[in-house]
């Protein structure tokens, strides 16, 4: 509708922010105050093309996004998963692949397949919850930790762990393995309700040239 | 004295002052528009029994819902929307009844969300219900009437966006998808997540014509020529007739010259379930959701044992100020509010003064005067939108 109006982008920070402006900046959209890794600025602004970009934790990205505060996001499905708001989710950007699984010592595959109540660590509660509740109909104890989960099961808090795997080589090097997949995972571009309504030609016109690319690819 | 005796829960809060004159003026506002199209005021109670709001109603998840017991044991639930008790009221009231009814109502809901989110669990919602009329003029009357109430408020940028339940529905039939399966989609759809759906589609066993359909249904929205594009997807009658019916709405849509407003978006799916043909919502800058929701339920009433067509809309009045807030729009508000501060040995006059100004419809308020700079009362009544300070003091005559 109005071409006054900025379009804000809430990037999850580290290598899904910087795959995300390389593709970007294959459509002509750069944000050049970005690529100075020393400035302090919180938010970066495209004059040109009325953008604005900021970086934010990726659990942080949906609730930008489900707020109006950003009309568009880029953030993994796990994120998206887990956290559960209410935005569109668009476009699979096809990077940042990898698997979010039920990872263990060979010896707890055994627990698995018997509806045994077991201990579950992770980052993730809600997706474990969903995965063992719903999909595998077993009671688990689920322990919430913030880094390093596979510690979990090596030092005897849990029985196993639910964590995103991408080569697996942390997981040997600690003695386990992986034991289920859970769902594959990759980045995501989501949009806020509203803004797909309201500015639907911009919105519209970026997906489709940004679903050209990640197809070339 | 206690602290946290002043806190409110999380999830509710106090609205005083000059931000609860905006939200009077614009339900005022609202309600005006409404009442113009011979809609009745009713009011239903705050709570209910659960049943009124079960599953199988298509209402609010229950885990969302406050509930508490009776003294006879039955679960009561404070109402987390307002059109199931339209529904049991209508059923109740009017079970005979032929001739359509229109029920206009306002006020709280209640919904028992997660915590911090900040979102509100207690909202103000206005809106209109018109039962016992399924004819494609009565959507027409309710999202016209919608498009003015919003006008009416001042707010100037806004989309309706206007869906049908029915083509979703008539694709998953006719390609016999399971219920599980159709729930689903319904959420990936609503979801604008195409590869979702095509994952879903992927383990289904259905022909190329509904493959395609569904595929394309979470990109299936826009202006007026989706519409075509719409009807080229699909074979099936259900299907097919929502798109008629569609067209039908937005022809006279423009005869309530009203179209600049509207677009059509077929992958909109509404998560209440109760919605069975046109769905609609509204969008403004400045509020991450729709301000406005709203749809056809032609089953419902059939619940509470009258059959009977209906079709209604509820605007959130808090995401609607929000809204109006941050895009700068005014609202008329204390224009009529008087200040007069008196010294003691001046009361007489002033009393004098304030029922002659209350006679003329003012809103005058007498404030006795405490040995406070005039400054501050000044300030004090520019603060609160006052139109008028007068001064009665003893020696002095002063207006400001």
């Amino acid at each position: 509708m109005s071409t006054e109006r900025y379009l804000t982008f809430a990037l999850g920070k580290g290598r899904l922010a910087n795959k995300t402006l390389e593709l970007l900046e294959q459509l002509g959209i750069t944000c050049e105050e970005m690529k100075d890794k020393n400035s302090r600025k919180l938010i970066f602004v495209n004059e040109e093309l009325k953008l604005k970009f900021f970086l934010s934790k990726g659990p942080d990205v949906p609730t930008y996004v489900e707020h109006g505060a950003a009309d568009i996001g880029v953030v993994g499905k796990d994120t998206i998963i887990e956290e559960n708001r209410r935005v569109y989710e668009v476009l699979d950007l096809g990077f940042g692949k990898c698997r979010m699984c039920v990872c263990g010592p060979a010896s707890a595959r055994e627990l698995l397949q018997h509806h045994e109540r077991i201990r579950v660590a992770t980052k993730y509660p809600l997706i474990a919850k969903d995965y063992f509740y719903n999909k595998k109909h077993q009671t688990v104890d689920i322990i919430k930790l913030n880094g390093s989960v596979e510690l979990g099961p090596i030092v005897g808090l849990s029985d196993v762990i639910v964590d995103i795997v991408e080569t697996g080589s942390t997981l040997r090097e600690n003695g386990l393995e992986v034991l289920e997949e859970v769902c594959p995972l990759s980045a995501r571009m989501i949009v806020n309700q509203v803004s797909m309504k309201m500015e639907y030609e911009r919105i519209n016109k970026l997906i489709h040239d940004m679903k050209k690319l990640v197809k070339a690819e | 004295m206690n602290q946290n005796m002043l806190h409110t829960p999380e999830g509710v809060r106090d609205i005083y002052g000059e931000e609860y004159a905006r939200k009077l003026r614009v339900e005022e506002l609202i309600h005006e528009k409404i009442r113009s199209f011979g809609y009745k005021d009713i009011q239903t109670p705050s709570f209910e029994f659960f049943d009124v709001f079960s599953k199988e109603v298509g209402t609010t998840p229950s885990r969302e819902l406050y509930k508490f017991f009776d003294k006879e044991g039955n679960t009561l639930v404070l109402r987390p929307d307002f059109t199931p008790s339209m529904a049991r009221c209508a059923a109740k009231y009017f079970m005979e009844e032929d001739i359509p009814i229109r029920f206009s109502y306002s006020g709280n809901t209640f919904t028992n969300l997660s915590s911090l989110q900040g979102k509100l669990n207690e909202v103000t919602q206005m809106g209109a219900e018109l039962i016992g009329d399924g004819s494609v003029e009565a959507d027409a009357e309710m999202i016209a009437m919608l498009v003015q109430c919003l006008k009416n408020t001042g707010l100037k940028k806004f989309q309706v966006s206007i869906g049908q339940v029915d083509y979703f529905r008539g694709i998953c039939m006719d390609a016999g998808l399971e219920q599980e399966t159709e729930m689903a989609l319904r959420e990936n759809i609503s979801g604008k997540n195409i590869f979702g759906v095509e994952d879903l589609l992927k383990e289904c066993n259905i022909s190329d014509e509904h493959y395609l359909a569904l595929l394309k249904l979470p990109e299936l929205f826009g202006t007026e020529e989706i519409l075509d594009k719409a009807a080229e997807l699909v074979s099936n009658e259900r299907s097919l007739g929502a798109v008629e019916r569609l067209k039908q709405l937005h022809r006279l849509l423009k005869t309530y010259q009203v179209e600049d407003y509207i677009s059509f978006d077929f992958g909109m799916l509404s998560k209440y379930n109760y919605y069975t043909g046109v769905i609609f919502r509204a969008y403004t800058y400045g509020v991450g959701e729709a301000i406005v929701k709203g749809g056809r339920y032609d089953n419902l009433l059939k619940k509470f044992g009258k059959d009977a067509p209906a079709i209604g809309f509820v605007v959130v009045i808090d995401d609607l100020l929000t809204a109006l807030a941050s895009q700068h729009i005014a609202l008329q508000t204390g224009e009529n509010n008087i200040l007069i501060i008196y010294e003691k040995n001046s009361f007489d006059k002033a009393l004098k003064k304030a029922i002659s100004l209350r006679e003329e419809g003012k809103f005058v308020e007498l404030i006795p005067h405490n040995n406070i700079p005039t400054e501050k009362y000044l300030a004090f009544a520019r603060q609160n939108r006052y139109s008028g300070v007068f001064f009665e003091y003893d020696k002095e005559d002063a207006k400001a």
